[in-house]
């Protein structure tokens, strides 16, 4: 079923956010090499999940538009989160690619579908979306070491 | 997508809170029933006129002291609740999903903007200075010292449960008056878990008290003598000729928000999907239960091609609508607090049908997302062809019903506003600054929406009406609040 509902948006973002953080704890046990950083990633995720809840929880108001700002298939935005046994470490990267890949798009409708209508929120998602940017950048760069 | 927990299980009891202790009361116990499901989530007292008297007087004996607190001291009282109220925000909301039907992004906004009227309340050791002139004769001082006045009724209603009462409790607080807050029977849990924190946060015995019930309360706050002003907010009946009529022969302040028929008018130049969206907030937002809810929609112009393809889309929105629990993240409209509510709206729906409106979407085909009673659901409907001087286009329905009528141009697009008795919150929709302005300057509404389709001022403005949807002077929320909370004492000094 499709999201509508700012809460609906919120609870999708903070499962998507779980997900992925598990996703790079899971990296982190598997190649050591780059624990700190797929840690970081995780670590962070909890920030941003913190971050768009705080925006959401200060701004919510039954006069705007909270029951009608978003039109989300949470379909589109799965993405596998288990790790095959014997995956090689760029595979593994590349998985990572693929989530982040689509988070920043996750993030991106949401703000845009929410920009007119919920305030803090879409500005928040957009912040998001600006660091999910700088990771794609930064596991781009493990494949090219 | 999650169905969230319920914060009340079972059949809660609900007591009287007076002179901080939470009191049996000796009257006739009634079944509160959560609407979406039908189940009994509570019972409440329909308090006595000697229970009220008893929290009057609690309050009463507590003022004098209350009054002697410093400002700066009942502020820190009302930051400790607004931290008790953020720690509990989200129990808070749910309850009034529990209680009222609203859906759960309804009941945080809710709670948000009830909190926001403890914060602007904070500020209260500058808020209520006064002011003061030197010489206004050579060697004569003059200045006013804003002074609390005694015992407040404030009267809640049943569509926002949480919130209303707090467009008045802060500010009267934090004046240094006491207070006796009567909810509304049908949705009494979140006004309980208030003075629960408010008793938590540290105001004293007497101060907040909380006596449950229906009119015999209501008439034992307008009778009592110690009672020196009242807010309510309810129907322009009972606001009018029941609260304004007798607070004016009792000689108490008052201030009476009352019913309302809000028109949103729409210009050809509108933003059409931005403006769609806010309309579905507008007319079916807590299921159209609400004072600032759109009712007709005045489309203007003689454009038939933009009226037909707006109307297309708000009907199909409309129609996409999902209804059913609160408490399930996706829904968009809550049932209405009751069956009788509901049939009155059957009413309202049958008469548009005999005088003539042409209804496009029938809300009473029930269309309910989860497997729930329909006892108080209903989808929103869309009437066309609705004039003025119709029952569904006059008077306040206080459901999702829209009534669509059509203008020839904005000013008799205002005129048509104007004419209707109340004077609540009307909008317009357009990207005309000069319409925009020549509708906000000539309509005769409290709250003016340029955009927005639930006007519903933040709580350091007041929040307004006109003609039959207020009676008072002053009205809740911010300064206003602050001035009606409190008598002008004016000194004026001379030194031998």
């Amino acid at each position: 079923m499709e999201i509508n509902t700012c809460s609906g948006a919120i609870s999708l973002s903070r499962e998507l956010e779980n997900e992925s953080a598990k996703f790079y704890q899971e990296l982190s046990k598997r190649f050591e090499k780059d624990q700190e950083l797929f840690l970081a990633f995780a670590k962070e995720n909890e920030k941003y999940i913190k971050q768009i809840e705080r925006a959401y929880y200060g701004v919510i108001t039954d006069a705007l538009e909270g029951c009608f700002a978003f039109d989300l298939n949470p379909e589109d935005y799965q993405f596998k989160n288990a790790l095959p046994k014997d995956i090689s470490y760029p595979d593994a990267v590349a998985e990572a690619l693929n989530m982040e890949e689509t988070m920043l798009r996750f993030c991106q409708t949401a703000a845009e579908q929410s920009k007119h209508l919920m305030a803090d929120v879409p500005r928040s998602f957009t912040m998001v979306a600006k660091k999910r940017s700088e990771r794609l950048s930064k596991l781009k760069s493990l494949l090219e070491r | 997508m999650a169905i969230l927990e319920e914060p009340i299980k079972g059949v809660k009891e609900v007591k009287n809170f007076i002179n901080g202790e939470w009191v049996d009361s000796k009257g006739k116990i009634v079944d509160v029933v959560n609407p979406a499901t039908g189940k009994v989530m509570g019972k409440c007292p329909i308090s006595t006129k000697e229970e009220i008297h008893a929290a009057v007087e609690a309050a009463k004996e507590a003022f004098p002291d209350w009054r002697r607190t410093t400002p700066l001291a009942r502020s820190r009282c009302l930051f400790r609740l607004k931290e008790l109220l953020e720690e509990n925000f989200e129990e808070v909301s749910r309850i009034q999903t529990m209680e009222h039907g609203k859906c759960i992004d309804e009941s945080r906004g809710e709670t948000r903007r009830g909190i926001e009227n403890v914060e602007v309340a904070c500020g209260i050791p500058t808020l209520m200075q006064g002011y003061y002139s030197e010489d206004i004769a050579s060697g004569i001082d003059e200045w006013v010292i804003p002074t609390p006045m005694g015992v407040f009724g404030i009267i809640g209603p049943f569509n926002f449960p949480f919130m209303i009462p707090l467009w008045s409790a802060p500010y009267a607080v934090a004046t240094g008056n006491t207070i006796v807050i009567k909810p509304s029977s049908e949705v009494p849990f979140s006004q309980m878990k208030l003075v629960e924190l408010a008793e938590e946060a540290g105001f004293p015995p007497g101060v907040w008290n909380v006596v449950n019930g229906g009119r015999t309360v209501v008439d034992g706050m307008l009778e009592h003598k110690d009672i020196v002003g009242i807010t309510f907010v309810g129907s322009t009946p009972t606001g009018k000729d029941v609260i304004y009529k007798r607070c004016g022969e009792t000689g108490k302040r008052v201030i009476a928000q009352c019913g309302a028929k809000n028109f949103i008018v729409i210009m050809p130049d509108c933003n059409v999907p931005a403006t769609i969206a806010a309309m579905m907030t507008s007319f079916f937002g807590n299921a159209g239960q609400r004072c600032l809810s759109g009712a007709n929609l005045l489309v203007v112009g003689d454009d038939d091609k933009f009226y037909k393809n707006f109307l297309d889309q708000v009907c199909d929105m409309t129609s996409k609508i999902k209804v059913g629990y609160g408490l399930d993240e996706a829904i968009q409209m809550g049932p209405v607090r009751d069956k009788d509510k509901k049939a009155n709206i059957l009413r309202y729906i049958e008469s548009g049908i005999k005088e003539g409106a042409k209804l496009i979407l029938d809300g009473r085909k029930l269309k309910i997302v989860g497997d729930y009673p329909d006892t108080c659901f209903l989808n929103p409907t869309i009437f066309e062809n609705v004039s003025p001087n119709m029952k569904i286009g006059s008077e306040e329905i206080f459901g999702p019903v829209m009534s669509v009528m059509r203008a020839k141009n904005l000013d008799q697009a205002i005129e048509i506003c104007n004419a209707n008795p109340f004077g609540n919150g009307d909008a317009i929709f357009t990207q005309s600054g000069r319409d925009a302005r020549y509708f906000q300057y000539n309509v005769e509404s409290g709250n003016v929406g340029i955009n927005i389709g639930v006007v519903a001022p933040v709580a350091f403005f007041p929040f307004s009406g006109m003609k039959d949807s207020f009676y008072g002077v002053l009205h809740t929320q911010g300064k206003e609040a602050v001035r009606f909370f409190t008598e002008s004492k004016v000194v004026i000094q001379r030194w031998f």
